[in-house]
């Protein structure tokens, strides 16, 4: 709770996303409104269905909003380049990389694709990068090897050294969580938590762990059927927004212990 | 296991010294038996020998322009196209070119006056192959413009290919027996025969195709992480695509232009690339599928020349052969495949 | 720099219409450069001061005197072309004292040729009729071959083989080195002869196949004259053929029954047979016989069904040239269609495929464009049985 003015990274302005047809518009989710300043952990969370990815891909660019405006460091996201937004913002997907022939090293070292030259070739800044981004990660000695040899979650560690070689002011993570079992769910977005603390980025992630998120996210976007609401987690609690997330035939949220219990 | 910088260099060098000694032993062999000693006189330019320097010269540099040619869009349209069965001509660029080839020698009866001059020159198959090709490559990116859809792009072209075989089918059925045999000759793919000035109008086109795919290098390698993770490192996909898709109707284009149909070569190279230096690195793949087409061409074109028979085979029939059981072998021997 | 020269074409290329301009303009380049080049030989040729050698028949070619020279020339050697070909005569013990002319041409030959490549068994009779075989030094495909004088060059090794005429061995040929190449040509599109002109020997487009009479092809015979300096030779060799020819049809026209006559066979369900007006039908038409196809007209083949041939000809009484079958038993295999015409059930087919040199390859193809006088006189020999009672046909003999 500082007093400082912290920078805002992204703002999300009077938002709609959804689809767009030649015949009709679907919208997913309407009047979104949130920002994300420096060095916060934002989880972003909802129920299935809801659109958490479709705001992800609104935000990462991958998809066009309906309506409305994003601002990334206070500029209108439409009037950067692709390369100007990749230097400001990197992404970690649900999605396989192609090639699992790739080492550790080269993933890592694609991540520096803005900054280098039209052969690629690195640079000692590229390097150092790519160094500090795998001792942040802790996989300095998975250096050499390829993809195809490495765990779900070593991987998963890789393509999030990936975005820090990226050196951006915001990184992205569509649901980082899923997959993995409860020790590493929490192991993973420790790693985020620490490496907020640590670089000063903004880290955004979807997921369903809404008690992780509670507990280690500064702030949190929910998205609901009727609107989508941010803010830090105490606060959100105190308005009870989480008890009418699901149903209440089978879950309760307790407000004291701050998190779901099932209803006998 | 990451291959040391220092094993790069080693199998680098060793490509290296094979390429000029297949293009030496290409050059020295053939129908006529001419001893090495005059071979390497010719060469270094002591004495004139017409063979060599009129024939078997361009015929090998043609080679080399063909087979580099193939294995790098190969490798490009298997980079594009994620797809380790992609090969140079899933675009429809070499049924676009049989089309136009088709219509100059077997329409060529049905056409009559103002369009036989201008048809019946001696640039007609070539520029036939080419514009074939570069009007279903229009074709197919007309249609790809309007999709975002990588991999229905791959689709087009294949269906712009059955389009093409079946009018080709339609010209055969109303042609004479010469006709027929004409073409189909040229569907067999000769590297012979090429003036010097013509090698040199193919390696301009050709050059310009090896520029391209030069530039997109550090792009094929983002691209290898899938095109929503290349957008968010500010690839303009759209525009790399693009340009990766001109590189490859340059270089396989003007192959199939001035060598006919030549197949196998742009699937297969690029697969024993990988294999050999066991990397997906366009940076070493590139120059690595340049020498290793090339040399896979020179070996080919010799063994068609059957040496010391009159006969000679077609240069499609070598590939195939060749190419496969190797490809099949290195497979075997890794056991899974580096792609 | 590197980087400017990267970001400019990158500029270029990815403007898209620029791209599409630019690759039009090169094609559109391409083709103008191809006109232009087609254009040069046809330039300066016309008719005051010539004196030229009128061929009765044959009008592919012709030998002409332009300012001094003599000039070959070839017209059109094959259908809708539009290209001529011209060569200068030179007699190899001339030594050139006056300026080479200023008319494009197309190469000079030296003449009387030593060394010489042909492509097509249709050649090669008139080099034996000249006594010229011995310079024969290649020739693709001699299994096809089927003269007996030539047979005997090509086993003692004389004759080169060089392959298929569409895939002719370049290197053998560049290594032969022969004065002349006659080849025939469906279009000027073989790369081969392209490479081999290039090298210094002429190759020259022998036409007699797209002639329209028997006795025009025949007379192709003139065009071997003049490159063996033995022109007449030629002549009177040809006038022999001529004669032999206009006798045998003159003698055919007193005959008082026409038999009726079907040719041809079906392949793939399509029946081919020659039009009315091609070589083959008038080689009928002098022998006096009624081709039930006479009437249409055209230089090619014919493509019906089954059903209008039968109509027409179910009783023909005599059948020509079923395509290549070699006996009644083939024919029935082939379709028990063909066994209900007449001429099938009384026996009198008659075809050329059987009378075949020693490796295969059939005298018909060889000999049959050079001696039409042998092969009109086959046909009213079979037509009329009471005419040239002593006469043994040469290429049609009964089928099996």
């Amino acid at each position: 709770m500082s007093l400082i003015n912290q920078h805002v990274v992204l703002n999300a302005d009077n938002l709609f996303v959804g689809y767009k047809t030649h015949a009709s518009k679907t919208i997913i989710a309407s009047n979104i409104n949130f920002e994300l300043k420096q060095g916060e952990l934002v989880g972003l969370v909802g129920v299935n269905g809801i659109g958490k990815s479709t705001l992800l891909r609104t935000l990462t660019g991958v998809q066009n909003a309906l309506s409305g405006t994003i601002f990334l460091n206070g500029k209108h996201l439409q009037a950067f380049t692709n390369i100007e937004v990749a230097k400001v913002m990197s992404v970690v997907l649900t999605e396989r990389i192609v090639t699992k022939n790739l080492s550790v090293f080269e993933i890592i070292a694609l991540g520096r694709h803005p900054y280098t030259n039209w052969l690629g070739n690195l640079h000692k800044i590229d390097h150092a990068m790519i160094n500090t981004a795998m001792s942040q990660t802790n996989i300095e000695n998975l250096k050499h090897k390829k993809c195809f040899e490495l765990s779900d979650g070593q991987l998963q560690k890789v393509m999030i050294a990936r975005a820090l070689a990226q050196d951006t002011d915001l990184i992205i993570l569509d649901e980082p969580t899923t997959h993995l079992d409860m020790y590493h769910k929490v192991s993973a977005l420790k790693l985020l938590q620490n490496l907020v603390k640590d670089t000063g980025k903004t880290i955004l992630f979807s997921s369903h762990e809404i008690d992780l998120a509670i507990q280690l996210c500064d702030k949190m976007i929910v998205m609901t059927e009727h609107e989508v609401i941010s803010g830090s987690p105490r606060a959100l609690i105190e308005k009870g927004t989480f008890e009418n997330l699901f149903p209440d035939d089978m879950i309760v949220f307790d407000n004291k212990t701050k998190n779901f219990r099932v209803k006998k | 296991m990451l291959y040391k910088k220092s094993t790069y260099k080693s199998i680098t060098i060793l490509l290296i010294v094979l390429l000029c000694v297949s293009f030496f032993v290409n050059i020295g062999l053939g129908s006529v038996s001419i001893s090495l000693k005059e071979i390497f006189l010719t060469i270094i330019g002591h004495q004139e020998n017409y063979i060599i320097q009129h024939y078997r010269l361009p015929k090998a540099f043609t080679a080399v322009l063909a087979g580099s040619g193939l294995g790098i869009s190969g490798l490009l349209m298997q980079t594009l196209f994620r797809n380790p069965l992609a090969g140079p001509f899933v675009l429809g660029i070499s049924s676009g070119a049989s089309l136009g080839v088709a219509i100059v020698i077997l329409g060529s009866s049905l056409m009559g006056g103002f369009l036989a001059t201008v048809f019946i020159s001696k640039w007609s198959i070539v520029i036939a192959a080419s514009l074939g090709s570069f009007i279903v490559l229009l074709a197919v990116m007309i249609v790809a413009a309007k999709i975002r859809d990588t991999m229905a792009i791959l689709i087009i072209g294949l269906m712009f290919g059955s389009i093409t075989a079946a009018l080709v089918s339609v010209l055969s059925y109303f042609s004479s027996a010469e006709l027929i045999q004409q073409y189909v000759f040229w569907g067999f793919g000769n590297l012979g025969n090429l003036t010097w000035y013509e090698v040199v109008i193919f390696f301009s086109i050709y050059a310009v195709g090896i520029v391209l795919s030069m530039m997109s290098m550090k792009n094929l390698n983002t691209l290898l992480l899938g095109e929503n993770y290349a957008k968010s490192l500010g690839l303009n996909v759209k525009k790399s695509r693009f340009i990766i898709i001109i590189a490859t109707c340059l270089l396989a284009g003007s192959v199939t232009a001035f060598a006919g149909p030549i197949a196998f070569i742009g699937l297969a190279v690029p697969h024993i690339a990988r294999q050999i230096f066991n990397t997906s690195n366009h940076k070493i793949l590139l120059p690595s599928v340049f020498i290793i087409g090339s040399i896979v061409m020179l070996i080919c074109d010799s063994i068609s020349q059957l040496p010391s028979s009159d006969y000679t085979l077609p240069i499609n029939a070598i590939t195939s052969l060749f190419g496969a059981p190797v490809v099949i072998w290195l497979l075997l021997r890794k056991r899974k495949m580096v792609f | 720099m590197f980087n400017l020269t990267v970001k400019t074409l990158n500029n270029i290329i990815f403007e898209k219409t620029i791209t599409l301009k630019f690759s039009t303009l090169f094609l559109l380049s391409l083709l103008l450069f191809s006109c232009i080049e087609n254009n040069k030989s046809d330039t300066i040729f016309d008719s005051t001061n010539v004196k030229s050698a009128e061929n009765s028949y044959a009008t592919g070619f012709s030998l002409n005197n332009y300012d001094g020279w003599d000039v070959l020339e070839i017209y059109s050697p094959w259908p809708n072309s539009q290209k001529n070909y011209h060569y200068l005569i030179k007699h190899k013990f001339d030594t050139i004292n006056k300026l080479l002319p200023v008319f494009d041409y197309d190469g000079i030959i030296e003449i009387p040729v030593e060394k010489i490549i042909v492509t097509s068994t249709t050649h090669i009779p008139a080099l034996e009729l000249l006594g010229t075989e011995n310079t024969l030094i290649g020739f693709p495909g001699t299994q096809y071959v089927s003269s007996e004088k030539t047979r005997l060059r090509i086993d003692n090794g004389e004759v080169r083989e060089l392959g298929n005429n569409e895939t002719i061995n370049t290197e053998i040929v560049l290594d032969l080195k022969p004065d002349i190449l006659v080849g025939y040509g469906i279009g000027n599109q073989n790369k081969a002869l392209e490479t081999i002109n290039n090298s210094g020997t002429s190759v020259l487009y022998n036409g007699d196949w797209v002639e329209a009479s028997p006795l025009g092809k025949a007379e192709w015979i003139k065009f071997f004259g003049i490159l063996y300096d033995k022109k007449k030779e030629a002549d009177s060799i040809f006038d022999i053929i001529e004669t032999n020819y206009m006798a045998a049809k003159t003698l055919a026209q007193n005959v008082k029954k026409r038999p009726k006559v079907l040719c041809g066979a079906m392949h793939n369900n399509v029946w081919y047979l020659p039009q009315g007006t091609s070589p083959e039908a008038q080689i009928l038409k002098d022998a006096n016989v009624n081709y039930l196809w006479g009437d249409t007209k055209g230089k090619g083949s014919l493509a019906l069904n089954f059903e209008s041939i039968f109509e027409k000809a179910q009783n023909a009484s005599l059948w020509f040239s079923p395509s290549y079958y070699n006996s009644y038993e083939e024919l029935m295999l082939a379709s028990t269609h063909y066994s209900q015409f007449n001429a099938f059930k009384n026996k009198s087919i008659y075809s050329f495929a059987n009378t075949k040199g020693a490796t295969g390859g059939v005298l018909y193809y060889e000999l049959g464009t050079a001696r039409p006088d042998l092969v009109l006189k086959d046909i009213i020999k079979i037509s009329h049985p009471t005419l040239l009672q002593e006469y043994n046909t040469y290429f049609f003999k009964p089928l099996q």
